[in-house]
């Protein structure tokens, strides 16, 4: 089956950055074209200067290994090449016609030319032709500033238009479409590269996007009226080279001149995403993808991008106390500090602290400390995890695997998790498995949408013992396969019978595991969840019902497990975190923290890899990096820690978990530490398995942030109206 | 678009190069010549063809064009022993007939064959009749189709034979609806005679034939859009390389050649390349469909041979240009897409691939246009650019964008309403579209503006002389 | 020679001393109104301002405003009336009082000091949303 599209299959054959294309198709034409496998370079010359590259390298390829840069508009690393905006048009010698740089493979000798009379002749022609049909309207338009099409005119344009036409006819207008509530269309600016509908298809894997209309008539767009739904939407407006496709609730807000513009990571999942924060003025205006070939590649998940302002909504901006009449009030910092320290010295130890999916390392680390000095040991995670200790062995928690290396992998299975929605950037690494290099997919859970077609076993926990005892037909598959993958789900791990099904799992990957291959994952859909794990957190709020608390911590605990009824009547209920959800609702008493765009904090994402945000704004009113607040308490408790700075607090986590500080490396699980003993009964109750995002509506809001972001309730709603339109429409076909 | 020509391809000594190199290669064979090389030239009038050297002796549809009929013409006469005779045998007969691809490039035939020959992969090999004949002017394979479809058939069997092709696709364009049903019946009635199918002719040799209907789009004809609407997706021409003899279409190797090339490689290979081969100059060698349409008194299809000159050509079978030779303005000899020549480059010219080159315009696909004094030269091109503007795919931007701004200007120029300096900056523009895009649609549109401006600027420059006086009047 | 003696000078600050009522008052007029003059009054306007006007003092200072004493030292020139303004300002030598054909309309409306500085003081809304929204807990969902 040949699942690339074939263009993009056979038009860079062999070239070393595009693993591509089907086995057939590929092994055939790699007969085809050298017979003898040969791996030595070819030398070509970019502008007389000699390059040694591969066969079946580009020529713009090329050009950039000795860091020639050539301009384009279509091309784009990660997409397909189509080869059709003509920008990287070159001359090479001998040749009577220039070439498009992006997709011609350069032959042995070749001399090629990206600054001769004719290079820059064929550009600006092509750039005239752009501009021609290309509205003026570069003072009103979003992308100015950051726009291709404005810096290669520039650049490679001529200086002046000969579009004498415009007093005639005018240019081209084309009517805008509707996408939905994140991607704003001004199709008129549309150059017709087709990056966006390559993403579409190859990356996003739905076909919503195509061409209709022929010639000049040519238009981007989706058919019919429809919404773009897919969870990577928005990485087609930083795919856009011009202004067609923008970011909707950014429209019209800053110029990228105005802004400021730190480097972060994102912890709407637990990937991880590299981001970058552009803000101006105290405020987070954007967020955009970085690049991080090991995490994200340049991709962002839209609740990544568009939830930031949700940053905005709904925050803690005062310290609070409860009053005796029953309602929070705003008070000084110094009154709520004695409040709380007054109740935890009351406690006598019976304090225990959850660390909800926002938390940080820091703050949990300072949380742990406090909570110890003071003679309490309760210290738990919102997120629940097997029984026993399956926390002391890192491999138990983290996806082995590697988010990188799944791209190697050749055959996965899906155990009650739907990596599209809880972790879209882990899903795009399986679909570009999937299409290049053969993956076989199965999954046991409900039947979902993956993007990309797989095998639902069916939805019975009891499946997992058939394929974990090779009797299964997809057993086969996984053993066969020379880099097999299992990837567990948090959530079912949560059931009760959840350590039995990670002890199946584990012993049966402990059959399939590689010298250098660890099949054995699980997904994790917590920012803070590995962290927490790593720095001695336990899993499940059942301890804290064991314990009964007369204080209990809650640091970003907002997943709404945890209610009042299940507190002893007198428990004192501290909630530190940024926003007002669910945890603060039940607070005695709210400290304000910093939300993940306003502290430098360290994150661990499901593979193990610890990273930091970095402040883009300062917290808002008086609320205070978390870390900070908590070490202020230590102080008016009389226990106060040992770290005044966060170098200081660095150091105690290197204490802890030297990995913890190793910043942006991956840290493995050993290899073989991965052990089935933590099982205490080894039976598989049955039953269904389920996911908690089945559905696109489902993703948008799964935090406090998301759930305070309007542009998220928006799409909530788009994607609610559009399966009306569709129901109506299926109910007048029937 | 089977007009559209790659003689853009080859650098500019090769074209000058053409015309005499047969005189060179003559006075340098000393040794024999390898296998396969045509015979040396030693014609030196040419035409008018004979009638016993036709091929298509059913042009007019006079005859029974069924299986019956075609038999008695000749058609699958000894076809098998043709096929078993082996796919070295027959491109080797390609190749001393000379035949070059008669869609308008004119890439030698037997070569083009010969890139199939590779050793398998595994992957099947297809022949794709290229039958989309949607160049204005353009009506020869029609004809073939309608009256004479059992060449065709037998075609696609023993060029499939010589490319080791298990199947042939017939893309034939859309509208023609009796063409299709004449076809389609054809190939039936191969089926049922046991020509075509498993063990086709009983040679052992087992050889499919699919015929396929466009849907109307001009950029259908391009091999590589072609593919790709065959494939059931847009019809937008793909990058090259890799070449369809590579990856063509479903992605196995695949050839992609015009009705005509194909129909006559029976002829050929019954009668033998050296007989092809005597027709025509060296290189430029054997029979031809001429299409003449325009200001002529009979327009007509006729097969002739090829070199033969035009006027000849047009004196002979269209009953000379309305009104005497002497009222000729111009004519575009090759279809829409080839640069129009006028009425003095026409005294002499002949009717060849490289003959057309010398003259700056292009054999194409040998469809003759003929324009007497009463045409609006200017209206004429415009409405060809107009065509090609709504026959652009829209993929690649010279040609999207270009070739609308092409038509913007001409249809100014028709009425004059422009400034000379603008003549200039069409000639740029169709420059900068020629050459820059994926496929040569952009060439086929930018050249008959080019012709346009070389032979009739002076036309275009009176005429916007005339419009801005009359606008000065009109204002005073 | 009482010119040249600068008598008639002195003759005038008793004039003066004399039109204000006594040393003391003449004290508090120069500390309220920074300034000595004699005038004819030439008319009192509904606040109970006095206007003054003498052609001894040369033109610009010629025509000047005694505030009521209730406004104390808290006057300022927007306390004085439009009416009067011109007269003020040289715009008409005719004072409204004299002048019959200023307009009279029911609509005018009633004359109101500058208060910027004030509590009364104009003050536009904020049309700027708040960067950040606080929660409020008491807003349910």
């Amino acid at each position: 089956m040949i699942r690339a599209p074939l263009v993009k299959a056979l038009g860079a054959l062999g070239s070393p950055t595009h693993q591509i294309a089907s086995r057939a198709v590929r092994t055939s034409a790699i007969v085809a074209q050298t017979p003898a496998k040969a791996p030595d370079t070819i030398e070509v010359f970019v502008d007389d200067i000699p390059v040694q590259v591969l066969p079946g390298t580009t020529v713009l390829q090329a050009a950039a290994q000795i860091g020639v840069e050539i301009p384009r508009f279509c091309y784009h690393e990660r997409l397909a090449v189509a080869g059709n905006c003509r920008m990287c048009l070159v001359e090479v010698e001998k040749s009577p016609k220039p070439v498009a740089a992006c997709a011609m493979p350069v032959m042995k000798g070749w001399r090629i030319k990206t600054n001769s009379e004719m290079t820059r002749k064929a550009r600006e022609g092509v750039m005239e032709f752009l501009l021609m049909n290309h509205p003026l309207d570069c003072p009103i338009c979003d992308q100015g500033g950051e726009c291709d099409l404005q810096d290669q005119a520039m650049a490679f344009g001529s200086d002046r238009s000969r579009f004498t036409d415009i007093n005639y006819t005018g240019k081209r207008a084309v009517e805008d479409k509707d996408i939905g509530p994140l991607v704003k269309t001004i199709m008129t600016r549309c150059i017709h590269c087709t990056r966006c509908i390559r993403f579409a298809s190859e990356i996003a894997g739905v076909d919503d996007l195509g061409t209709t209309g022929r010639g000049n008539d040519m238009q981007i767009g989706t058919y019919v009226e429809k919404l773009f739904l897919t969870e990577l939407s928005g990485n087609v407006i930083d795919l856009c080279p011009v202004g067609a496709l923008t970011n909707k609730p950014y429209s019209f807000v800053a110029r990228p001149w105005e802004i400021r513009k730190v480097s972060s990571i994102d912890v709407l999942d637990a990937v991880g995403s590299n981001i970058v924060i552009s803000t101006r003025t105290n405020e987070v205006l954007r967020i955009l993808p970085r690049e991080n070939e090991d995490v994200n590649e340049e991709w962002l998940a839209d609740k990544s991008r568009f939830a930031c302002d949700g940053l905005k909504r709904q925050r803690l901006v005062a310290p609070m106390v409860r009053m005796p009449n029953g309602e929070l009030q705003a008070v000084e910092w110094e009154s709520a500090l004695i409040a709380v320290a007054k109740a935890l010295q009351k406690a006598n130890g019976q304090i225990a602290g959850v660390a909800g999916q926002l938390a940080d390392v820091e703050a949990m680390v300072a949380l742990k400390d406090l909570i110890n000095r003071l003679e309490g040991e309760t210290l738990v995670t919102e997120q629940d995890f097997i029984k026993g200790s399956g926390t002391d062995v890192r491999a138990n928690y983290l996806l082995n695997s590697n988010i990188a290396g799944l791209e190697e992998a050749d055959a996965v299975l899906l155990v009650g998790t739907n990596p599209r929605y809880e972790a879209p950037l882990v899903n795009t690494r399986l679909r570009k498995a999937y299409v290049h290099n053969e993956l076989q997919i199965a999954s046991i859970g409900p039947k979902i949408d993956l993007s990309y077609s797989h095998d639902n076993l069916g939805s019975d926990a009891s499946l997992i013992k058939d394929v974990c005892s090779g009797s299964h037909a997809f057993s086969k598959v996984l053993e066969g396969a020379k880099k097999p993958a299992i990837i567990i789900g948090a959530d079912i791990l949560e059931r009760s019978d959840g350590a039995a099904i990670h002890a199946t799992i584990a012993e049966y990957c402990e059959k399939l595991k590689k010298p250098d291959w660890n099949p054995f994952n699980v997904l994790q859909n917590n920012a803070a969840q590995v962290g927490a794990y790593d720095v001695g957190y336990q899993p499940g709020l059942q301890r804290i019902n064991q314990a009964q608390p007369k204080v209990l911590v809650l640091l970003n605990a907002d997943a709404g497990k945890l209610t009042r009824e299940q507190l002893p009547k007198d428990c004192f209920v501290v909630y530190i975190g940024s926003h007002g959800d669910n945890g603060a609702s039940i607070a005695d008493a709210v400290l304000p923290g910093a939300a993940y765009t306003e502290k430098q904090a360290t994150y661990v994402n499901t593979e193990g890899r610890a990273q930091q945000t970095l402040p883009g704004v300062s917290p808002p009113g008086m609320a205070r990096e978390d870390w900070k607040i908590l070490r202020a308490l230590s102080e008016v408790t009389g226990t106060p820690l040992g770290y005044d700075t966060l170098d200081e607090l660095r150091t105690r986590l290197e204490d802890i978990a030297p990995h913890l500080t190793r910043l942006g490396k991956l840290e493995k699980a050993s290899f073989n530490e991965l052990s089935p003993k933590t099982a205490t009964s080894k039976s598989i109750s049955g039953g269904a398995i389920d996911v908690k995002q089945k559905e696109l509506r489902e993703y948008f809001m799964t935090d406090a942030i998301s759930r305070a972001s309007p542009t998220m309730a928006k799409c909530i709603s788009a994607v609610n109206k559009q399966q009306r339109q569709d129901e109506a429409k299926q109910s007048v076909a029937i | 678009m089977a007009a559209i020509v790659r003689f853009n391809l080859l650098s500019k000594p090769q074209i000058v190069a053409a015309l005499p190199a047969s005189v060179q290669l003559r006075l340098q064979s000393t040794q024999a010549p390898p296998p396969g090389t045509p015979p040396p030239q030693t014609k030196t009038t040419f035409g008018p063809l004979a009638d016993e050297d036709r091929i298509f002796s059913n042009l007019y549809g006079r005859h029974d064009w069924r299986l019956k009929g075609a038999l008695k013409r000749g058609d699958w006469y000894k076809t098998k022993e043709i096929v078993l005779k082996g796919p070295d045998w027959i491109i080797n007969e390609i190749k001393t007939s000379g035949l070059r691809g008669r869609g308008g490039a004119g890439f030698p035939s037997g070569m083009k064959w010969s890139f199939m020959n590779k050793p398998s992969d595994g992957r099947p090999k297809y022949l794709v009749v290229n039958a989309d004949e949607g160049e204005p002017g353009t009506c020869k394979d029609r004809e073939i189709m309608r009256h004479d479809p059992h060449k065709l058939v037998e075609g696609c069997l023993i060029a499939g034979r010589a490319m080791g092709a298990q199947a042939a696709y017939i893309y034939i364009r859309g509208e023609f609806y009796n063409e299709a049903s004449n076809m389609q019946l054809a190939i039936a009635e191969a089926y049922q005679a046991g020509l075509i199918g498993k063990n086709a002719c009983g040679s052992g040799y087992n050889f499919d034939v699919f015929m396929h209907r466009g849907a109307g789009a001009y950029i259908c004809g391009e091999e590589t859009a072609l593919i790709e609407s065959l494939e059931g997706k847009q019809g937008k021409p793909r990058l090259k390389p890799p070449f369809p003899a590579d990856v063509g279409v479903f992605g196995c190797p695949t050839t992609v050649t015009n009705v005509e090339t194909v129909a006559v490689a029976p002829s050929i290979c019954r009668r033998g390349g050296t007989w092809f081969a005597s027709f025509g100059r060296t290189r430029n060698s054997g029979t031809k469909l001429f299409n003449i349409s325009g200001h002529v008194n009979t327009p007509c299809t006729v097969e002739e041979e090829m070199s033969i000159p035009l006027k000849e050509l047009i004196e002979r079978h269209a009953g000379g240009v309305i009104g005497g030779w002497d009222n000729l303005l111009g004519v575009i000899p090759g279809g829409s897409s080839t640069p129009i020549i006028p009425k003095n480059v026409c005294d002499d010219v002949i009717m060849d691939f490289d003959g057309l080159i010398a003259a700056q315009t292009s054999l194409g696909t040998a469809a003759i246009i003929v324009m007497d004094k009463s045409t609006d030269v200017i209206k004429a091109i415009a409405r060809l650019i107009s065509f090609y503007k709504h026959e652009s795919c829209g993929q690649c931007t010279p040609c999207r964008e270009g070739i609308g701004w092409m038509n913007k200007i001409m249809t100014r120029f028709v009425k004059g309403d422009a400034q000379p300096a603008e003549i200039d900056m069409l000639w740029e523009i169709s420059k900068q579209i020629e050459g820059h895009t994926i496929c040569a649609l952009g060439d086929g549109a930018a050249w008959p503006v080019q012709g346009l401006i070389r032979h009739f600027r002076p036309e275009i420059e009176s005429r916007m002389q005339k419009y801005a006086q009359q606008t000065q009047r009109a204002s005073n | 020679m009482t010119k040249y003696l600068g008598i008639n000078r002195l003759s005038k600050l008793f004039q003066i001393i004399q039109e204000a009522g006594g040393l003391k008052q003449t004290y508090l007029k120069l500390y309220r109104n920074d300034d000595l003059k004699i005038g004819t009054l030439v008319g009192i306007d509904k606040y109970g301002n006095k206007y003054f006007e003498n052609p001894y003092y040369f033109y610009g200072r010629n025509r000047w405003i005694e505030f009521p004493q209730h406004v104390g030292m808290d006057y300022d020139g927007s306390q004085i009336p439009a009416e009067w303004y011109g007269w003020m300002h040289y715009k008409t030598d005719l004072p409204p009082t004299r002048d019959g054909c200023r307009p009279k309309y029911k609509w005018i409306a009633d004359h109101s000091e500058n208060l910027s500085g004030t509590k009364e003081s104009y003050m536009p809304y904020s049309t700027t949303p708040p960067k950040v929204e606080a929660w409020d807990p008491k807003a349910k969902k």
